[in-house]
Parts: structure tokens; C-alpha cells; sequence
């Protein structure tokens, strides 16, 4: 009896080969034959899909090289725009510190960002301090930051009221301001001999006079978003009163929990600690901030003034 | 061939999808580049060789031994149009692969151009009994993927027991064993 192959295969039985039809036999030669030719053709396929990988592999160890040579120079020059940011940073005005005590708390996201603080002269004798927000982090922001400086600079000899200097800023800056689609909160502030002159558009300000408590009036605009006039406003600040100006990275950023730290937290923490150092009082104010964030996320400004 | 590319030779959409999709089965392209190129071809449409040599391209230009990969995307074509496609309904065995694809509605079906520019793919020897053939290829298209599409148009039906397609001295001839 003879069995065809497809009978043997079904069987299991290699005992059964014997029974195969000289026809079958020969299926089974060229199957075999078959099966070899298949496998060597797979065999250099995946052979050849092995070698690609290598080459591939190398390629990209080649590029990762590349990219962290490339990383190391934009980190090199990171490092350079962060000394020079420094560098465009004031110190107090020697005449400033005789009459007003000053703390200070400037932290950049990264290497370079966007909050600006800076003291300025005016005529006669007097001071201003400002503190600016740049929308966005990073090397654009703090291109901006630059340049408001030099436009603040040009500018302050020139006009007494804080309205007078940031409208003309806003106004020589707006056409540029809009095309690199950027815009800055301002808050300058203007020191009289009995009080203060203010003009702020989206920053924040809180001032201690004796026992009363004022917060700024924040109706203005933003630099660089619309070209209105600002208005400005006056409080006292009389020798003992305290003034605290700051960005929204402290009071914005959140716990573990998604809960803001807040403008009210942090005037809390400077209202308890009023009678201490400016310097002290803003180490208060970051240990808290510190112990309650989950991370930063956003530039951070603090500046603390006493009249003396 | 490149005198010759740009004389107005045209690939139907079958080819070239057939082509991508291959391509695509075995992984053997990467990179958006290459699927943005592959997903914008139409089955329907007729394309310059050129627009060919560049999805060819993105075979040759990524591996350092490549015709092993062309015989398996020529085999994974074929697969593909006779268990996917119009093949089961227009070859009946493995041995008649050949006839179909050195007759009308095989290899000129799917290319339109001048004899000069398009080559030709006739059968110079078949002995279906000692299961032996002899192809002669002048087309522009690659003899190892050709080599392939040979070995996958026999095989897919399933009827044979042994398929090999073997290129001697001279590559234009392919010589095939089917069993």
C-alpha cells in the first residue's frame, strides 16, 4: 500500500516514508530542496537587516555626538547671556541706600528669562525702582528685557512722573514690542520725599504705612499691548513703611495639590515680618515659598524697600 | 540608465504602491520622510520613473548589502498582489506566473513608454516538464528585486514545491527552477 506524502505528514510517522510513491519521493526532494533555498534567501535578508542595523546604530551614536557637541555650545553660550543678564542688573544707587533699605530675590527659570528689576535716577535728586515681567521664559524674553532697559535708560532724565516715563517707553517700544509678539507687565514706582508715585500694569505691589495696608491698583496695561495712557497713582511712604514689589512666579506657582501659593500668602509673610530686615524679610518670604512649591515654574522677582 | 530616466518612461500606481507597501510590511523604510512619500502614491495613477528611482531610493540608500532586501521586496510584491490583489483570479498555478508576467498583462501592463526607454521582459526558454525557464530582462528596473518578484509570482499559488530564480554571467538573463 502506498501513502502520498501529504498521508505520511499527517500521520507523524516517519516509519512511513517507506511507503511513500516514487512520485511523492520526489515531491519530498525538491520540498526539502525548496525549504533550503527559502531559508538562505531569509537567512541573507535578515542578515543584511542585522548589518543595517549596526551601520544604523553607529549613525545614531555618530549623531548623538553631534548633538551633545551642539548642546555643549548653546549651554556655553547660555552660561555667557547668564553673566551678561547679571551684569544688566542693578546695584543699589549709592544715594538710593542712604534713604531706603532694599532686599532682593531675582531667580531666572533657566539659564535666562524674562523678569527684569532695575533703579533708576531722576532729576532733582530722586529714585525709581521698576520691576517688569517679559511674556515667555527664556533667551527671547530676555532679549526684551535688554532692550526695555535701554528704553527705560534713555528715558529718565527726562520726565518726573512715573506716568510720563513708562507711557513714553510704551509708546517708543509698541511697534517693536508687537512684532516679535511679546508684551511686559510693568511696575514703576517713583519716591517722593513724604510718599511714592506708581504706575503698574499687571505687576504687583504692596505697601505697609504705619498700620494701614495698600495693595496697587493694577487698571493699567501691559507694555507693548495697547497704545491708551496709563494712569498713575500715589500713596504714602513715610519713614518705618515698607514697599514690596514682585512678579507673579512666586504667587503663581502651586503646591503638590494644584493650589496656588497666592498674593495673599505671600503679603501674610511679609506683613508678620515687617519689622525686620529688608534682606530678612525676603529670606522669609523664599523659605516659605521654597517649603510650599511643588517646583518653580516662572521667573521670580521680589524686591523689599523701607524708608529709612 | 539615468540618460534614459528622464525620456518618459511611466509607472502605473500598482507598482510603486505594490513597491511602498512591501517596503512597509518588511520595516525595511523609516522615517516620516519616507511614509509621507509612500501614503501620497494612488493605485490608479501613472508616475514618472523618476518618482520609481526615488522610492527605490529609500531602499538603496539605507543598507550596505541590499540585494538580499530587493529579492524579499520583489517576493513580498508578489505576495501580496496574488493573495491581496488581482493574482489569484489571473494565474492558475506557479509555472503560469511566468507566462503572465512575460505577456500582456504582466510587466508592460504596468509601464508605458517607448521599447527603447522601457526595456523588455520576454521568456527565451521554458521547459515546464524538466522545470526550467530563462527570462531576458531589459527593463530599468533592478534585477534583484526582479529576481524576487519572480520567486514570489511562482511561489504564491502554492503549487510548487521548489522555486529559484538564479542570474549568471550575464545579469539580464534570469534563470528559473520551479518544481
Amino acid at each position: 500500500m502506498t501513502l502520498t506524502l501529504d498521508e505520511v505528514l499527517a500521520q507523524n510517522d516517519p516509519s512511513k516514508l517507506e511507503q511513500l510513491s516514487k512520485d511523492d519521493l520526489h515531491r519530498l526532494f525538491w520540498r526539502f530542496k525548496g525549504q533550503q533555498k527559502a531559508w538562505d534567501r531569509d537567512k541573507a535578508f535578515w542578515q543584511s537587516t542585522n548589518e543595517n542595523l549596526k551601520v544604523a546604530y553607529e549613525r545614531l551614536d555618530e549623531q548623538e555626538r553631534e548633538l551633545a557637541r551642539a548642546y555643549g555650545i548653546i549651554q556655553e553660550d547660555l552660561s555667557v547671556a547668564h553673566n551678561v543678564q547679571r551684569a544688566l542688573l542693578p546695584r543699589v544707587l549709592g544715594e538710593m541706600a542712604d534713604e531706603i533699605e532694599v532686599g532682593v530675590y531675582h531667580k531666572q527659570l533657566t539659564e535666562v528669562g524674562g523678569d527684569y528689576y532695575d533703579f533708576f535716577r531722576l532729576p532733582n535728586n530722586r529714585f525709581a525702582v521698576g520691576v517688569f515681567d517679559i511674556s515667555g521664559h527664556g533667551v527671547s524674553s530676555a532679549l526684551i528685557t535688554a532692550f526695555l532697559k535701554a528704553q527705560f535708560m534713555q528715558v529718565m532724565e527726562h520726565f518726573d512722573s512715573p506716568q510720563g516715563i513708562v507711557e513714553w517707553v510704551n509708546r517708543t517700544s509698541f511697534d517693536f514690542l508687537r512684532e516679535v509678539r511679546k508684551y511686559a507687565t510693568v511696575n514703576l514706582v517713583t519716591f517722593d520725599p513724604d510718599g511714592i508715585r506708581y504706575v503698574s500694569g499687571g505687576g504687583y505691589g504692596l505697601l505697609l504705612h504705619g498700620e494701614e495696608t495698600f495693595q496697587f491698583e493694577k487698571k493699567n496695561h501691559f507694555l507693548g499691548l495697547r497704545l491708551k495712557p496709563y494712569r498713575e497713582f500715589a500713596l504714602p511712604f513715610a519713614s518705618g513703611d515698607l514697599l514690596a514689589l514682585y512678579t507673579d512666579g512666586m504667587v503663581e506657582a502651586q503646591n503638590k495639590d494644584g493650589i496656588d501659593y497666592s498674593v495673599r500668602r505671600l503679603n501674610d509673610v511679609i506683613n508678620r515680618n515687617r519689622n525686620e530686615p529688608c534682606e530678612d524679610i525676603v529670606a522669609r518670604c523664599v523659605e516659605d515659598y521654597t517649603a510650599f512649591r511643588a517646583q518653580d515654574t516662572d521667573d521670580i522677582t521680589l524686591i523689599v524697600l523701607r524708608r529709612r | 540608465m539615468s540618460g534614459s530616466e528622464s525620456s518618459g518612461m511611466l509607472v502605473h500606481g500598482s507598482l510603486m504602491v505594490g513597491y511602498a507597501q512591501a517596503c512597509k510590511n518588511l520595516n525595511i523604510v523609516a522615517g516620516r520622510a519616507a511614509h509621507a512619500f509612500i501614503d501620497k502614491l494612488e493605485i490608479n495613477s501613472w508616475y514618472p520613473l523618476e518618482q520609481w528611482r526615488e522610492l527605490e531610493h529609500l531602499v538603496l540608500h539605507s543598507y550596505a548589502r541590499v540585494e538580499p532586501i530587493l529579492v524579499r521586496v520583489g517576493v513580498e510584491m508578489m505576495l501580496g498582489w496574488y493573495h491581496f490583489g488581482p493574482g489569484r483570479t489571473q494565474i492558475k498555478n506557479g509555472a503560469a506566473f511566468l507566462h503572465f508576467q512575460t505577456g500582456s498583462q504582466g510587466f508592460t501592463s504596468v509601464v508605458q513608454g517607448g521599447l527603447d526607454v522601457i526595456g523588455t521582459f520576454d521568456m527565451d526558454f521554458y521547459d515546464r516538464r524538466r522545470g526550467r525557464a530563462v527570462i531576458h530582462s531589459t527593463t530599468p528596473f533592478n534585477r534583484w528585486m526582479e529576481r524576487g518578484v519572480l520567486i514570489g509570482g511562482m511561489s504564491a499559488p502554492g503549487d510548487l514545491d521548489y522555486v529559484d530564480v538564479m542570474m549568471g554571467d550575464d545579469p539580464d538573463l534570469l534563470h528559473c527552477e520551479f518544481h
